[in-house]
């Protein structure tokens, strides 16, 4: 103990206090972040504060209006995403291990932080009370403060000597994240918390009676959960699978999809459309990608494939325009995007036949989630969306990313292009959308954009905000993508031209990889950006996380009174959006550390 | 049949004309060594041969297709001819053994346990076969540059030409280079070499030329051109060098 005593002590000389300078900056920080943590405190535990009204109100959050009724279908979205997680942690499972005393030593910085949260909380803060005027009140007494020091010095000591022992036994670092995730499993069994009752009049009863929490939040947890382990450990079993690790990776793709359209919307399916109209599109297209693919390396074929290509654009940019189904649409384009992939990859008669499967599977799964997606929901809600809150600024950055990163790499790509129209089409697309504030988009979106569709096209508010968040974060996307493709050095075009790469396969191979491996910090802060922007949304009438705390709960007074109680609101919104997006970034941290291995 | 064959080749960069009319023939299995002084269009020339620079008069004739603007024809040259650079320009995103079967999978179309038998095999030759699951970055730049000769190597070609292949090297690191570049020139490729290595030349050339402004103002064999330079410039350029 001594001598990590010691060597602590040496570690603060060296890296706090090694000048005067810093020794001043070291006391200057601690004071500010001392007196941060106990204006944060002293905020959050005055009595007019009143929790509840962010306790109680986590379904609005959520999901805002969806109906209780569906709430399954709910459950089932979180279920899969953690089905999928267990699955994933289960395959890259970790090959680190950590010994039980790094673990104490986890759980003593715990119960260190807890007990510097109890001795820096302050006694007094201040509080309004009903005629608007500020006056102080002991907030947190000190016999409370004494009741939660106590156990907590004895948590701290506890864990100091465990960790102490040096308990040598191993654990996988990924079993390890799995016991972590049980303990607040665990606890709903066990903790109770506070509740809002009402009395025969419809008052509030307070003190609010500490009540268990519901069974119809707590078993379904419990039995995601337990799905949650079983993949981890079915994961585990495959790790070694390239093939799985491939699929899996493809599948979190589609996996928003999926729960958007055809789980959470509750499409209504109708079957003659299905096999009158679905079935006879997905066989035709996919005949005749099959064909292409099959025959490629005809030599009639061949000497035509660049005028057949130029037709299928063609008929393509046409059928976007008139009013055919909208999986005729979409398949269309994606028969064109393989048509360009084909001659690069296909040739023996083995990697044919993959190929062939690789279509059939992605026009399938197009197929499906256009099906769901374009059909009318079963859900109703009396707004204008099914989704609000958290489903629906999720839905914004998840379908923000997905439409506008691929649309920034290929803006990007256009913008250097050696077609003069093309370029001129891209660089103005960009300039236009970048030149334009969101605000006046979202605007655009919700007003406007109705003159520019085609007579008897309407699409719905929040599609219309996709439309116009996909190019806005698209042109953001596309000018980074631009200054990742300057930084890659004329040597490597060459080197791709010399061993004979055609130009797609250059781009796709070769200069795409390296300049988003050299762009990521840049991504991830526009990802992050577009995912807190989506909050503006609000501004047009969709009812976003933000505005279900600032606005729905601040108002709120049926059937319980929370009117003006929107700051413990904000600051729980805060709170979430910083775990979000905290998150992302730490992820985008460590792969650009994984990557970075070639950058050496 | 002469392998390489191009009649009054001219190029020029806007208003300067880099080259200004270069006629010469190089044999099946043949080695060239090209010198000359800096800006002498050495490298312009070499980069015309795989149409990594557009010549705009005369005709280069690579294995008796003429290079034209018709892609097939490029490309089917191309995948003859390998390229060695003096910066390597391995790709740093994957590792020696992605750099090296890259062009048989998605330009030859072959197998992937095909093609890594095959890699493995030439970073064998060169003498690397322990670094294949390294990153470029992670190697000697001796080491980078024979992955690269590994590299073009891999599609099988039938000439190979070397811009300057030592030029970034460290002196103890250029003899690995060129050794590799010997095996390679004992086992009858046909090989264009830029280089300053006159060690090289005089050992392994068959012919040396010597660039000078855009022209080339002397051809010979290795004793002849070292031992007695006919043109002036030549005699200027070797006091220069040796
Ligand atoms: N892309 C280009 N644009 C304009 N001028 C160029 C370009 N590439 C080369 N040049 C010019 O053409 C001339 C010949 O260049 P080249 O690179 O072929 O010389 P070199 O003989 O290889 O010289 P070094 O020994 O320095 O490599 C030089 O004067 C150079 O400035
Ligand atoms: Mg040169």
């Amino acid at each position: 103990m001594n001598l990590e005593f010691k060597k602590s002590i040496a570690w603060m000389r060296e890296n706090l206090f090694s000048s005067i300078p810093s020794s001043i900056l070291t006391v200057a920080t601690s004071f500010f972040v001392l007196g941060f943590f106990r204006g944060l405190f002293g905020f959050a535990m005055a009595s007019d504060k009143d929790w509840l009204s962010v306790l109680n109100n986590m379904q609005l959050y959520m999901v805002q209006a969806y109906p209780e009724e569906d709430f399954i279908r709910v459950w089932i979205s979180v279920g899969l995403a953690l089905v999928f997680a267990g699955m994933s942690i289960g395959l890259w499972k970790s090959t680190e291990e950590s010994s039980l005393s790094e673990v104490f030593s986890k759980f003593l910085r715990v119960s260190l932080a807890f007990l510097f949260f109890t001795v820096v909380a302050p006694t007094f803060s201040s509080v309004t009370d009903n005629d608007g005027i500020i006056q102080t009140e002991e907030s947190f007494p000190m016999e409370t403060r004494l009741q939660l020091l106590i156990p907590s010095a004895i948590l701290v000591v506890v864990f100091f000597v465990l960790k102490n022992l040096k308990l040598n036994y191993k654990f996988n670092k990924s079993d390890l994240l799995c016991f972590y995730l049980a303990i607040p499993i665990v606890l709903m069994w066990i903790i109770k918390l506070p509740t809002i009752q009402l009395d025969s009049s419809n008052q509030r009863i307070f003190p609010d009676p500490l009540m268990p929490i519901a069974d119809t939040t707590k078993t379904p947890w419990t039995i995601i959960f337990g799905l949650f382990l079983a993949f981890y450990f079915i994961g585990s079993r495959f790790k070694d699978s390239k093939n799985i690790k491939r699929t899996m990776s493809i599948s979190w793709v589609l996996l928003p999809l999926f729960i958007f359209s055809w789980i959470f919307k509750k499409p209504e399916i109708d079957l003659p459309t299905i096999l009158g109209q679905d079935i006879p599109i997905f066989i035709g297209i996919f005949l005749i990608g099959a064909l292409t693919i099959t025959f490629i390396n005809n030599p009639v074929v061949e000497k035509y494939f660049s005028i057949y290509l130029g037709v299928l654009i063609a008929i393509t940019g046409i059928a976007l325009f008139i009013s055919v189904p909208i999986l005729l649409k979409s398949a269309l384009l994606l028969l064109v995007l393989f048509t360009i992939v084909i001659p690069a990859v296909s040739s023996s008669t083995k990697g044919k036949r993959n190929l062939i499967i690789v279509w059939g599977v992605s026009l399938f799964t197009l197929s499906v989630l256009i099906r769901g997606g374009s059909s009318d929901t079963q859900i109703i809600v009396q707004q204008q969306s099914i989704f609000g809150g958290f489903s629906l600024t999720w839905l914004l950055a998840i379908f923000g990313t997905y439409v506008s990163f691929p649309l920034g790499v290929l803006l990007a790509l256009g913008r250097n292009s050696k077609l003069p129209i093309v370029r001129l089409v891209c660089t103005g697309i960009i300039e236009l959308t970048r030149s334009v504030p969101y605000i006046t988009w979202l605007f655009f979106a919700s007003v406007t954009m109705a003159v520019f569709l085609p007579e008897g096209v309407n699409f719905e508010l929040v599609v219309r905000v996709l439309m116009v968040t996909a190019f806005f974060s698209g042109a953001y996307f596309a000018e980074n993508i631009r200054g990742g493709l300057q930084s890659i050095p004329k040597g490597q075009y060459e080197a791709a031209d010399a061993i004979g790469m055609s130009p797609f396969q250059k781009t796709s191979l070769i200069v795409m990889p390296q300049a988003l491996r050299a762009i990521i910090p840049t991504l991830v802060s526009s990802a992050i950006t577009a995912f807190k922007d989506s909050s503006l949304v609000t501004i047009i009438g969709l009812i976003d996380f933000l505005t279900i705390g600032k606005v729905i709960i601040g108002t709120q007074s049926i059937p319980v009174n929370f009117v003006g109680h929107d700051r413990e609101n904000l600051l729980f919104i805060a709170f979430f959006y910083w775990i979000f997006t905290f998150t992302l970034s730490r992820r985008s941290m460590k792969v650009e550390k994984r990557l970075g291995l070639g950058e050496r | 049949m002469s392998i390489i064959k191009t009649n009054d080749v001219k190029k020029w960069f806007g208003d300067f004309q880099a080259l200004k009319g270069i006629s010469m023939e190089v044999q099946e299995g043949e080695v060239l060594v090209i010198c000359g002084p800096s800006g002498s269009g050495k490298s312009t020339f070499i980069r015309c041969i795989n149409r990594l620079e557009q010549h705009q008069e005369g005709e280069i004739i690579v294995d008796g297709i003429e290079l034209t603007n018709d892609l097939k024809n490029i490309e089917a040259i191309r995948s003859e001819v390998g390229m060695v650079f003096q910066s390597f320009n391995l790709f740093p995103h994957l590792t020696v053994l992605q750099n090296v079967t890259l062009a048989p999978i998605w330009v030859r179309k072959k197998s992937r346990s095909e093609s890594e038998e095959k890699a493995m095999e030439l970073l064998t030759r060169v003498g690397i076969p322990e670094q294949a699951s390294k990153f470029p970055g992670q190697l000697s730049g001796g080491q980078q540059q024979r992955v690269a000769i590994a590299r073009a190597l891999a599609m099988e070609p039938k000439i190979m030409l070397f811009d300057e292949p030592t030029s970034a090297l460290d002196p103890e690191m250029i003899k690995e280079v060129l050794d590799a570049m010997k095996e390679l020139a004992l086992s009858g490729m046909t090989m264009i070499v830029v280089t300053h290595e006159m060690g090289f030349a005089k050992e392994v050339a068959d012919r040396v030329m010597l660039f000078d402004e855009g022209l080339m103002v002397e051809e010979n064999t290795p004793t002849e051109f070292f031992d007695n330079p006919q043109n002036d410039r030549t005699k200027l350029f070797l006091s220069q060098i040796l």
